[in-house]
């Protein structure tokens, strides 16, 4: 496998979303076009619930990903292995990926929804975010420990630069464990979103929504993105075989 | 070659891991093109002396180094030193071949195109500087036609050549070696050691070896270490067949572990 293919694959992957957009927006899906018929009305309604969450979901998503790429190369390329500092973050790490989600929700609500007295999408953002974090954490430091050090040594003892090493050569081939992992955390995280729903809020009526799916709708969508987003993380190639000199 | 010209000097090396005093004292001085074979039992500091000349020990985080190192008349610990011009004049081979996992081609080039500015190496420059390093360790015959293949498919003598290849378009002065042939077999640790007969006098050879032979055949002079300390230094057959302290004669003679 070249190491160039992890990347097209990502791209891929974004040109697909854009396609996806495109004739989302096109074929008038989301255009106020709406038929007298009400199961066409409720057809649209739900269409419309769907691409709401999706469309919250990306920049969700971006933020995860960027912060825990950050996160997980500051522990593992900066800090020093051994240090004390060192083992207390990742013990952290480790701790806080084994609360339960639910606390995340109800610290989100209590800390930030209810003191600014309205809900808006920014506890949303920073809730989900919270939630992801460790596993992304975790699993991205994961990827970046798997690329063989022998090698890595070899590159500093040429004279490369810490950021030579890790744009180079630890980011390139530890690209596809880190996609996968991410992938698995957010997928992991909507599961647990939609079980909560189903449990807490399933007869609340959703405001301005005529659709007849209302929060199983919601459900419903959840767990399918979840289960694309699972889906997609099995087909990113995770064990690169780069180790196989011995 | 004259005796006062040396490229690694060290002047009462310390060097502790936390509070593990892995090097004591050490002062040596490794002439200028020749072969210098490390000996010693494990975990007497050979490997750590190796990598203090190009400063790779300084990663772990908990290594504290006093003392002075000189390369070529530099004391490396100097401020305006550069890591990275350091780096390039001391190059490295390690225990097991590792090559990078792309072709044998980026491999060679892979040293300079990080030393250099983006895209500033033309085309006929870099198979020319591929050509001339695979035919110096005697690959080019072999490999060829199989510049674009990947360097970990490679039979592992082959990869370990590609390693010292890997290190010649940097023009490096010293080559530091840690147990080069320990992963191969009798031929291919044969072909790395013609290798370097042909290549000292235009690199200065530093080699860590467990075997004694290998550390007799090849080298000029030999370091003995025990323990963190440096023992004997002297010229390999002198050492090997008048030991003057009685640690050496010990391990020479097998008569220690």
């Amino acid at each position: 496998m070249k190491r160039s293919e992890p990347i097209f694959h990502i791209i891929a992957l974004f040109i697909l979303g854009i396609v996806f957009f495109l004739i989302w927006n096109f074929t008038g899906l989301t255009t106020d076009a709406v038929g007298a018929n009400t199961e066409d009305r409720a057809v649209q309604d739900t269409l419309d619930i769907i691409y709401e969450h999706l469309y919250q979901l990306m920049p969700i998503c971006f933020v995860i990903i960027l912060l825990s790429l950050a996160v997980a190369f500051f522990l593992e390329e900066w800090l020093p292995h051994k240090s004390w500092y060192y083992r207390i973050i990742e013990r952290k790490i480790a701790i806080l990926a084994s609360i339960p989600s639910l606390i995340y929700g109800l610290l989100g609500i209590y800390l930030l929804v209810v003191p600014a007295d309205q809900v808006s999408y920014y506890p949303l953002i920073i809730t989900v975010t919270l939630l992801v974090m460790p596993y992304s954490v975790q699993s991205t430091q994961k990827a970046i420990q798997g690329v063989d050090i022998s090698v890595r040594e070899a590159v500093y003892a040429l004279g490369a630069s810490r950021w030579q090493v890790i744009t180079g050569h630890v980011f390139p081939y530890a690209l596809p464990m880190i996609s996968g992992g991410i992938l698995t955390a957010i997928s992991r995280v909507l599961a647990t979103a939609a079980l909560i729903i189903v449990f807490c809020v399933w007869k609340i009526p959703v405001p301005n929504s005529t659709s007849p799916f209302g929060i199983p709708g919601i459900v419903v969508v959840l767990l399918s993105s979840a289960l694309l987003l699972s889906v997609l993380s099995s087909l990113v190639p995770k064990n690169m075989n780069i180790n196989r000199i011995v | 070659m004259e005796t006062n010209n040396f490229s690694i000097e060290t002047e009462n090396l310390n060097l502790w891991y936390d509070d593990f005093q892995a090097l004591m004292d050490v002062s040596v001085k490794i002439p200028d093109g020749k072969i210098t074979g490390l000996i010693g039992p494990s975990g007497c500091g050979k490997t750590t002396l190796l990598r203090c000349f190009n400063r790779v020990n300084e990663r772990y985080g908990n290594v504290t180094t006093k003392g002075e190192i000189k390369i070529l008349g530099k004391n490396i610990y100097d401020s305006d030193v550069s890591l990275l011009e350091l780096r390039k004049t001391v190059g490295m081979v390690f225990q097991r071949p590792n090559p990078l996992p792309i072709s044998v081609y980026d491999n060679i080039l892979f040293g300079l195109r990080i030393h250099s500015p983006f895209r500033s190496l033309t085309r006929t420059q870099s198979d020319e500087i591929v050509e001339d390093a695979l035919s110096s360790v005697f690959l080019w015959d072999d490999l060829k036609d199989k510049l674009k293949t990947r360097a970990t498919s490679l039979q592992l003598e082959q990869q370990q050549k590609l390693c010292i290849a890997r290190l010649l378009p940097l023009k490096p002065q010293i080559i530091l070696m840690d147990e080069p042939c320990s992963a191969l077999d009798a031929e291919g640790t044969l072909a790395v050691e013609e290798l370097m007969s042909v290549l000292a006098g235009k690199y200065t050879f530093l080699i860590v070896t467990h075997n004694m032979a290998q550390a007799r055949r090849i080298s000029d002079e030999c370091i003995y270490m025990f323990l963190g300390e440096l023992i004997e230094h002297r010229e390999t057959q002198a050492l090997f067949e008048t030991p003057e302290h009685p640690k050496t004669a010990d391990y020479v003679q097998m008569r220690y572990g």
